[in-house]
Order: structure tokens, then sequence, then C-alpha cells
């Protein structure tokens, strides 16, 4: 991890180290698959440099009918760079509307612009952003994006803003949100610019902050786009969204499978976001006592997660268990913060071992979560660790001797050596790419056609062969002899080597095996995003809810984080 | 009319191509970074790793394996395979600092060694050059260095090729592209090829994604 100013109360990384979770904790998909937002999330990080720098904001362009439907700029403008959301809002007919990756039409398309883009810009982008995957974007735009309306939410806010009243809030605190992005694309994909463009840029330089930037901005449009349509029926008696109602508005997102082999294809990304979480868990943990402010902002967000998970629907039975857990937990936590002083000595310490006892994974994380909130100052700089350098950890130390592998195999790897691989549960799955959509898939080995066809996401079946290959050999040979002989295993050697420096880089469990649900590994990626309302559609298939309760660009220079 | 492909395009489509031209998926994922590493100097990774794809598809890569490993290295073929010879190169890059020079005979494309060979040289953080039929090109930690031959540089096959630590040298060319022209009919060709790792769709694929449940909502 990179070296990064820390608090001079805080303990050095040696004395830091009794506090810190190992990866045989943190790496499991069913804990993954219960992480929360944190103050470390993109959207937060993205949110508090915005304010700081106050950036500034502007709605360029507006060329939308009285129907909603046309085109609109929005541009934001920093210190050194300006960025541009381009939308259009189309015509759909209720059949064509899908949230799946193979949908061809949306209510709505994006690109973010990289600087203000000219009307010859927005022509070539009129032509091309509608068609999504069909068209072709330049190294001018940074992400090229779509959206579905809520149909029901849509509907009724519009017919109460033109008759003069506000929505129904329930209603509009259910949904959460008036669109849903479907997709997200950016870093090179469909002829956008390529991750180099941006990377040395401060405000870009983190992790997935063009996109989050862009689905900020989608979010903006979405009231002004409802506004107008309701003044255009309502006229003089319109009214638009009551402030604080609004902020209730995020912006939906359908995600599926296209995304689950992200955290396993970029395993020192996911190394550093998870790192650079645990670090802060640490930091905190190891804290000798808590202010009074501290135990306060506490409170205040224990009580603002309570109402969230009043207000977090699934219908999925996996979802509903955990929901009721987490309900639970609240409750138990809110108790052990009335009846347990926080602040006797190293309170929040003995606050995470109680919860290790007494709490489902839901409440441990959401635990995590909450605790980072009062310390900003301590921890909001380790995002600038969130970061990675993929190419260095691409480089095979091919004079490690093959005793040396072993031995890591064996300190690092129980996870996937310690699975019977014969058993047909353990490896029941596969994932492939489907031809016609071209994007991620999971099929069944033995029931379904197209195993040649799998992926190297495998990892655990791949180490397991590779430790078996590794052990008929001579210890003293070198990896690079090794790897001449038998190249099947360039890839899995680069994985075991980059877990030497990189302890979270794996998922230390099996992602072929019968019970593995994908759906643990969006819920993973979505938190660090800063997603809330995770609303499981399948075990493949989540939707959630993005920048509810998050100021708006004309509120976030006094808005309050 | 040529296309413009971002470089992350080349790479991972690179890296399919190559996996469906029979390289496990290590030595594919060699592949894709070497065509991204030369387009970014403005190079023709792309073409020129798909020409070699095409000479490996179907074939036997055994036969194209570095032998004799003491001495000149030989493939046992008419001519050995950069990108499985660049990663054996690259996994004994430590010797090149111990001042070992790596001499091979008959090597296809040898561009393709260079970029894995430079890619060694930013993890080493030091100059390695590779030389053949009078092109010299060294390698920095940023950025490239070519001299000698120029027309030798895209040379479908070499007799023979030498690669060593040097001494560095300015000025070097720097990566100066994030995405390249390239021949619609050979971005055709690789994806083609790509699009041979993909799963043709079944019922059960068909039904397994998604949410089987109304987006009409």
């Amino acid at each position: 991890m990179n070296t990064i100013s820390r608090p001079q109360d805080a303990l050095d990384s040696a004395q830091l180290a009794a506090y810190r979770r190992p990866p045989e904790v943190v790496m499991r998909l069913a804990r993954m698959g219960s992480f929360h937002q944190t103050r470390l999330s993109f959207m937060r990080s993205l949110l508090r440099r915005l304010k700081k720098e106050r950036w500034q904001f502007k709605r360029t362009l507006w060329e939308i009918g009285d129907d909603g439907f046309g085109r609109a700029v929005y541009t934001v403008i920093g210190p050194e760079h300006s960025y541009s959301l381009v939308a259009f809002s189309h015509e759909l007919a209720d059949h064509k509307r899908s949230d799946r990756v193979i949908a061809t039409a949306w209510d709505a398309t994006f690109t973010l612009f990289d600087g203000v883009p000219t009307s010859d810009d927005l022509d070539r982008l009129q032509d091309n952003v509608p068609k999504q995957e069909a068209g072709r974007v330049s190294d001018s735009e940074l992400c090229l994006s779509r959206a579905n309306r809520s149909v029901r939410l849509w509907k009724h806010v519009i017919e109460c803003l033109a008759a003069g009243h506000q929505p129904d809030r329930a209603l509009l605190e259910s949904v959460g949100y008036l669109v849903r992005t479907t997709a997200v694309y950016g870093s090179g994909k469909f002829g956008a610019a390529d991750r180099l463009t941006i990377c040395e840029r401060p405000e870009l330089s983190g992790p997935f902050q063009a996109e989050m930037l862009s689905v900020w901005l989608t979010r903006a449009f979405s009231i002004d786009l409802v506004e107008h349509i309701a003044k255009a029926i309502g006229g003089a008696k319109a009214v638009v969204i009551e402030p604080n109602l609004r902020r209730r508005i995020g912006v939906g997102n359908a995600t599926g499978l296209g995304m689950a082999p992200f955290l396993i294809n970029h395993p020192v990304l996911l190394n550093n976001w998870i790192a650079a979480r645990e670090e802060a868990l640490a930091r905190v943990r190891s804290l000798a006592g808590a202010s009074s402010e501290a135990i306060d902002t506490f409170k205040q967000r224990l009580d603002q997660a309570k109402f969230n998970v009043s207000q977090w629907h699934s219908e999925h039975p996996i979802q509903l268990r955990k929901l009721q857990q987490l309900d639970s937990d609240l409750e138990k936590m809110t108790v052990y913060v009335e009846t347990e002083s926080l602040a006797e000595k190293h309170p929040w310490d003995r606050f995470y071992h109680w919860a290790e006892d007494k709490l489902s994974l839901e409440g441990q994380e959401q635990l995590l979560s909450l605790m980072l909130e009062p310390y900003g100052e301590m921890v909001d700089t380790l995002t600038q660790c969130m970061g990675a350098d993929e190419h260095r950890s691409f480089f095979i130390d091919g004079a490690m001797n093959i005793g040396r592998m072993l031995e890591v195999i064996e300190n690092q790897c129980d996870w996937a050596i310690s699975v019977d691989y014969q058993k047909k549960e353990n490896r029941a799955r596969f994932w492939y790419i489907s031809a016609e959509k071209l994007e991620p898939r999971v099929g069944e080995r033995f029931d379904e056609a197209g195993a040649e066809y799998e992926q190297p996401l495998c990892i655990g079946y791949f180490v397991r062969q590779l430790y078996d290959d590794l052990l008929g050999c001579d210890g003293d040979q070198t990896i690079a002899e090794f790897l001449l002989a038998r190249p099947q295993h360039r890839h899995t050697v680069r994985r075991v080597q980059t877990l030497v420096s990189h302890p979270y880089s794996e998922i230390r469990d099996n992602l072929i095996a019968a019970d593995m649900l994908p759906i643990d590994l969006l819920r993973c990626k979505l938190s660090f995003f800063g997603a809330t309302k995770f609303d499981p559609r399948s075990d493949r298939w989540v939707r959630i809810c993005m920048y509810q309760d998050a100021p708006f660009p004309h509120e976030l220079l006094s808005a309050v984080e | 009319m040529k296309e413009k492909h971002t470089l992350a395009e080349i790479e991972a489509y690179l890296r399919k191509a190559a996996r469906a031209a029979g390289l496990d998926w290590g030595l594919a994922e060699e592949a894709g970074k070497a065509a991204r590493w030369l387009a970014a100097f403005d190079l023709p990774g792309a073409e020129i790793t798909l020409a070699h794809l095409q000479q490996l598809d179907g074939n036997d890569h055994r036969l194209y394996l570095p032998t004799h490993l003491d001495e000149t290295w030989r493939a046992q073929s008419e001519h050995l395979c950069p990108i499985i010879t660049g990663a054996a190169l690259a996994d004994r890059s430590g010797q090149m600092l111990n001042g070992r020079e790596f001499r091979l005979g008959q090597i296809a494309y040898p561009i393709l060694l260079v970029a894995t060979i430079g890619q060694a040289a930013r993890y080493h953080r030091t100059t390695f050059t590779t030389s053949w039929a009078g092109v010299r090109v060294s390698c920095y930690e940023n950025g490239i260095r070519i001299e000698g031959n120029r027309d030798n540089l895209l040379l479908a096959s070499a007799e023979f090729a030498s690669c060593a630590q040097t001494q560095g040298s300015i000025p070097q060319q720097l990566p100066s592209t994030l995405a390249c022209d390239i021949d619609p009919d050979a971005w055709a060709a690789i994806d083609i090829l790509a699009f041979k790792t993909y799963a043709p769709a079944t019922e059960e694929s068909r039904a397994g994604a998604g949410a089987g449940l109304t987006d009409n909502d």
C-alpha cells in the first residue's frame, strides 16, 4: 500500500497489525456479499472532492420538447478540467423496456464528454450514443450509459407535479429513483477514451470516478426532465419537487453477470480496495478512546442505518432473510450502545469483538461502515490507495523456485487446495462468454453444453491443478523452467505470486461450486461504488440505488456529508 | 478507411484471439499485452500479433517452443513463437541483469519479442536491447529507441536475434497514442478469432441470465 499521512495519534503499521482482519476472514463470498457502502466508497469520495475544490455546474443545453424527448448537456467545471454529461431522451414502447443487456433501445442514453462538446460533437454523438454498443464513440468520450424509467414512479411524479402537488413520499421512497441505469461503460469500451487518458488527473485517478460523475449528473437530469414534462402538462399550476423530497430520489441501477468477473479479473485492484477498507477499520479499532462527538456521530448514523433498513425492500428470499438479520442486528447494536459505555478504553475494538460473536455477517459489515463514519480525518485519505498499477503485477518472477511456490500455496491457498474437485458439486458451474450477447454467463457444467469455452475464473481449481503438478517436480527447479514445460499454469502462477504482496487479491472461495451466488460478487463491487438498497431479482441479478440522499449539483457547496 | 481502436480494445481482443489460436490463457494474456505495448508506440501491434496468431492457428505449439536453452535457442519447427519465447525470456530477465546475452535462432515476428522484453525492462527499471537483421530496439522503463535498418523492424521472420541488457541512452520515443488506426479487414479477422472464445447460445444460457421479472415497474 502507498504511504500516506496519518494522524499523529494513530499507531504505526506494525502495531495496527493486531487489529487487521486476515484475508481468510475477509475474502469469503458470504462476507463480501454482505458489504455496505462506507466513507471510502467511490460516490462519496467523488462528492467530497467536488465540494472541496468548489466545482461549478451549468446546464448548458436544453433542447427537450414538451413531450420530454430531445437532448441536454450538463457541464461541471473543475480547477483544470471540465466534463459534460450529454443526455438524449427517447420515446420507448413498454414492450421494448428491458434492463437486460439484450435490450436495443432505452428511455434515455448518455455519454460523459471530456470537456465541453461543440455542436458538431453533439451531432456526432446523437448518431451514436442512442445506439449504445451498436454505435461508436471516440476518445473524447469517457463513459457510455443508458437508463430506463421506473414506470410506476415516473408517471406518478409527473401527474402530481402537473396537478400542483407533491408526489406521495412513501411511494417515492419505496422506489428511490426515477431512472434506472442498466450499464455504464468506461475505460476504452466501444471507442471511448482509454483509462490512461484520465489516470493522471487527480479528480479521475481513483477507481470509477468518471462513471460515478456520469451517474450523479444523470440523477440531476432525471429530476429536470420530470419537472419539465409536468410543467408542459400543468402550465402555471405545475410545481417543482420540494427539496427534502427531491433528496430522497437517487438513481437506480440494474446489473447482472456482466459485472461479476471484474473482481476476479483485477486482483490487485480488488486487493487495494479491500486493504484500504480493512486499514480504515483497523485504525478505528486501535483507538484508545472515543470522544463524545465521535459517539454522537456514530449514534446518529446508527439511527440512519435503521431508517435505511426500514426503506430497503426485496422480494428475494435470500435478501429477505438477510434483511431480517440486519434489522435484528441493528437493534442489538442499539442496545449495546445504550448499555455498554463507548467512553471506556478501546471502545471500538471491544464493540467489534462483541459483534463478531453476536451479529450476522450483514450486521458485522454494517457496523464496520458505521464505525468509520466519525473518523473522516483519519480514514478518508485511504481512498488515495484504492487505484492500482496492474502492469507491475503482470511480471512473473521466473527465478522463484518450486519449493518456495509450494510454500506460498500451502500458506495462502488452503481455500483452493483443500477442495475435492472430483465431487461434482465442487465444479458444478463454469463461467463463459455468450456469443449471442458478448457478456459473461454461468453455466451448469454437467447439464449444459459449452464447458469447452470456460473462462479462466475457476481460480481455486486452477491453483489445485498447479499444486498437484508442482508436487511432482524438483523443489530447486525454477518457475521459469516449470512454465516452459507447462504453459497452462502461467495464468495461475501469476496470480499466486501476486498473492505474496497482495493478500486480499483472491476471493478465498470456490467460484465454480454449485452453491456459489454471483450476487455476492455484485454486492461487493457495488458497495465499493457506494450503492444502497441491494435488491436481488435472482441469484445473478440485482437492483440497487445510488446517490439517494446525496446533494444535487446546485446544493453541493452547502451540503453536510 | 482505417478504424480507430483503443488500447483497451486491442489488448482485450488480441488476448481472446490468442486463446482462440490455441495459446493457454497465461500466454494469451502476454499476446494481448504485447499488442497493446506496441500499439502505444504507434507500431502495428494488433496487425502483427494477428499475423503471428494466424501462423499458429491449428498447429501444435510444442513445435514452436524454445529448446537448447543453454546455447542458441531453437524451435523444433521452422521458427520460434515470439509470444512463447518472449514470455520465457521475460521469466529469465533477471539473468540479463547479471550480464547474460540470450541468442535465438529462426524466430517469427521478432518485434513481438521486443514487446515482452519491453515490459520486463519497465519492471526492472533498466534497458534491454533486442537486435535482429541490422535493427536494434532498446526498451527503457518508459520508452523505446529504434536504430539501424528500420525496414526490417516488422520482418515476418529473422534467422537470428539476440537480447541483452545495455546502457541507457537518449533520445527515446515515448508511448504516443491511446487509440490506433487499424485496417478494417485486419480488425475483422481479429474479431472472428476472438469470437471463437464465446459459447454459442443455448436455451439454458438465454434463460439463465437476467431477472426473469418484469422491468416495466
